[in-house]
């Protein structure tokens, strides 16, 4: 039996999508340069650290929690690995400032179990908290000063090819980036802890009597979100060349924004770290279109803000 | 077991408060101007010691307090006006002689400074001032003209380019008080100019990643017609630098404004041409040299500006090395 298309489905399961095809088209028509190489070069730079946060944060709405540390995480990896490249050397202070997310994910996940956090407010507060600690910290750290990647004597090329490195048309970090949606598309999609994380999401109790181990789902969820903003600030701080203890202010609600309007429900159980491609997309090109079209700084946060109105306005319809 | 890590990490999340709240350091009147001279109490009420240039006047009160009698708390706003408006309740309280503030908002601030002065506290706005209408609640201010430092900028433009040229412009964090007034600066300057101001955006914050995206945007939309940048600030500056450095464009008029360490290490290198500096070391030696000579009854300027460097690859070596 051949199922009717429905117009209205379509809109609500996939206007992410059509907003994408809208805003190019309206800026390919106002500014042709939209198509240049150069610019689609910076899209696939602008793409890059938010990129990384997002996928992260895909797993943690999955779940049916949320992460607001993210913000505090960049900030503290990032002056961490830079303040590490000159003692000992861009392979190690690579190595540990990733490691330093993945382990600052993990202690949320153990504050959470142990403060037995199994909702999403509870979550939004304690990473809350956490938050303003891995900030504070990375205050302390740099006492309140701007690294600069100029300033190091040491050797940067990881960094340096991380930041603004291509290979062919497509930029070293977005590569990163398509293999770090690959894994985690394998990761969600065919293993049992990737699907145990879907479960946990959608009913917690009855994922809990049907065996599913909920805190080793939450401890992946908030490892991988720290894991995955680590990688964002290791990006984001190759691209700008400097580290300021505040790097990560913003990338919280940024990345909550695209998870949410690429289609993953912030009601947990349901979403895809390929729908929060196209999150991401759309984010990153609102950006990139409306500062080619001229469109005011005050304009582009009303606009944002729009946009997650009506993502969450379509995601409860949905449901309906 | 899961209790006792939970006591363990909030202890250790305490500890960690303990250290980054407020107020988070006094300074020892260990050396006073004179000895058995009175030692004043003062606080430095700012919007967020995560802003560098307010870390940077924060160690500056502290190092110079002593030699004018004063000790110094600090108190951070956290960019929230309700906390500093509790900051200067707090100073009231506890019997401060003088606060030194930068409000995040130099209109909502105003009642609360009525109390200050009415409580007998000496107040002092830093580096922003009180709206003109709201100037009697406050006893001096210290600090740039931001108006003044857009306008050394865009004059820097015309004399650069006596017979015109093609710009943009990258300000600062959208509605801030220097971001608006640095931009208005810069427009009267260039007036009646053949400079021409052909696009403008702002960042969502004083963020070098939102200075280095539009940058490389509006390479894509001006390419080589871009012959000068002004940004708002020399951090910004460095994402702009990158931006262009990634399109090969070398030879970009780029100018900022704060001259610290950064735009230094920029103008030395030849890839900012000029940084307009401010000194936030003479910003807090004039603000503890006016509460002291108002507490002794001695004569001082309500509004003192602090002269602002213009700092080139030619005369950088004349002016001491930013320490922020």
């Amino acid at each position: 039996m051949t199922k009717r298309f429905s117009l209205k489905q379509f809109m609500l399961n996939y206007l992410v999508l059509v907003a994408i095809v809208l805003l190019v088209i309206i800026t390919i028509m106002v500014e042709p340069k939209f198509l240049s190489g150069e610019n689609l070069t910076n899209i696939m730079r602008q793409f890059g650290p938010l990129s990384f946060v997002s996928l992260g944060m895909t797993f943690v709405i999955i779940g049916g929690f949320i992460d607001l540390s993210v913000a505090g995480i960049i900030s503290l990896v990032a002056v961490v690995t830079v303040s590490l490249i000159d003692p000992l050397g861009q392979v190690y202070a690579l190595i540990i400032g990733i490691a330093l997310g993945a382990f600052l994910g993990f202690l949320n996940s153990m504050v959470l179990i142990s403060a037995g956090a199994l909702t999403q407010a509870e979550a939004l507060f304690i990473t809350f908290g956490m938050s303003a600690v891995y900030s504070a910290l990375a205050l302390i750290y740099t006492d309140g000063s701007t690294q600069h990647m100029s300033w190091l004597e040491g050797n940067q090329s990881i960094f340096n090819s991380i930041g603004s490195g291509m290979v062919g048309i497509l930029s070293v970090s977005f590569l990163i980036f398509l293999v770090s949606l690959g894994a985690l598309w394998i990761f969600h999609n065919k293993t049992y802890s990737g699907r145990a994380i879907s479960y946990t999401g959608g009913n917690k109790v009855a994922a809990e009597l049907s065996g599913i181990p909920i805190k080793r789902s939450v401890i992946l969820i908030y490892t991988i979100c720290g894991l995955m903003s680590a990688i964002g600030a290791v990006v984001l701080f190759s691209r700008i060349t400097t580290a300021a203890p505040i790097i990560g202010k913003g990338y919280e609600t940024n990345a909550i924004l695209s998870v949410v309007v690429g289609g993953t429900t912030l009601k947990g159980g349901k979403g895809s770290v390929l729908r929060t491609v196209l999150g991401v997309l759309l984010i990153t090109l609102m950006s990139n279109c409306m500062n080619l079209l001229g469109v005011s700084s005050y304009m582009q946060v009303v606009l944002k803000g729009a946009i997650l109105v009506v993502a969450i306005w379509l995601d409860n319809r949905k449901e309906q | 077991m899961s209790k006792k890590i939970l006591v363990v990490l909030l202890a250790l999340m305490m500890v960690v408060g303990v250290f980054a709240c407020k107020p988070a350091a006094t300074t020892e009147a260990a050396a006073p101007a004179e000895e058995g001279a009175k030692t004043y109490k003062a606080a430095f009420i700012t919007q967020a010691l995560s802003n560098e240039s307010q870390a940077y006047s924060w160690k500056q009160l502290q190092q110079y307090a002593p030699e004018y009698g004063f000790t110094v708390d600090v108190f951070e706003g956290q960019n929230d006006v309700q906390n500093e408006a509790k900051a200067v309740s707090t100073c009231i309280a506890q019997g401060y002689d003088a606060i030194f503030i930068n409000p995040s908002d130099i209109n909502a601030i105003v009642p609360s400074l009525m109390e200050a002065k009415e409580a007998g506290v000496i107040v002092g706005m830093f580096s922003s001032d009180l709206p003109a209408e709201s100037q009697q609640y406050r006893d001096f201010f210290c600090g740039v003209d931001d108006t003044m430092a857009g306008e050394t900028a865009g004059k820097a433009f015309v004399d650069h380019f006596p017979d015109g040229a093609f710009i943009v412009e990258i300000g600062g964090q959208a509605g801030h008080d220097a971001q608006i007034k640095r931009a208005d600066g810069f427009r009267k300057a260039i007036e009646g100019s053949k400079i021409n101001l052909a696009d403008s955006q702002n960042c969502s914050g004083w963020v070098t990643a939102d200075a280095m995206a539009i940058m490389e945007d509006f390479i894509v939309k001006y390419g080589d017609q871009i012959q000068g940048v002004f940004c708002h600030w020399d951090n910004g500056a460095t994402g702009i630098i990158e931006a262009l450095k990634n399109a090969n464009m070398n030879d970009v008029y780029l100018i900022g404004v704060d001259g610290c360490r950064a735009g230094y290490d920029q103008v030395k290198a030849g890839t900012q041409a000029v940084t307009i500096g401010q000194s936030f070391t003479n910003m807090a030696i004039k603000s503890l040299e006016c509460a002291k000579a108002m507490l002794e009854g001695k004569p001082f300027e309500a509004v003192n500006f602090i002269p602002l460097d213009v700092v080139t690859k030619d005369n950088i070596d004349t002016f001491p090395y930013p320490e922020w």
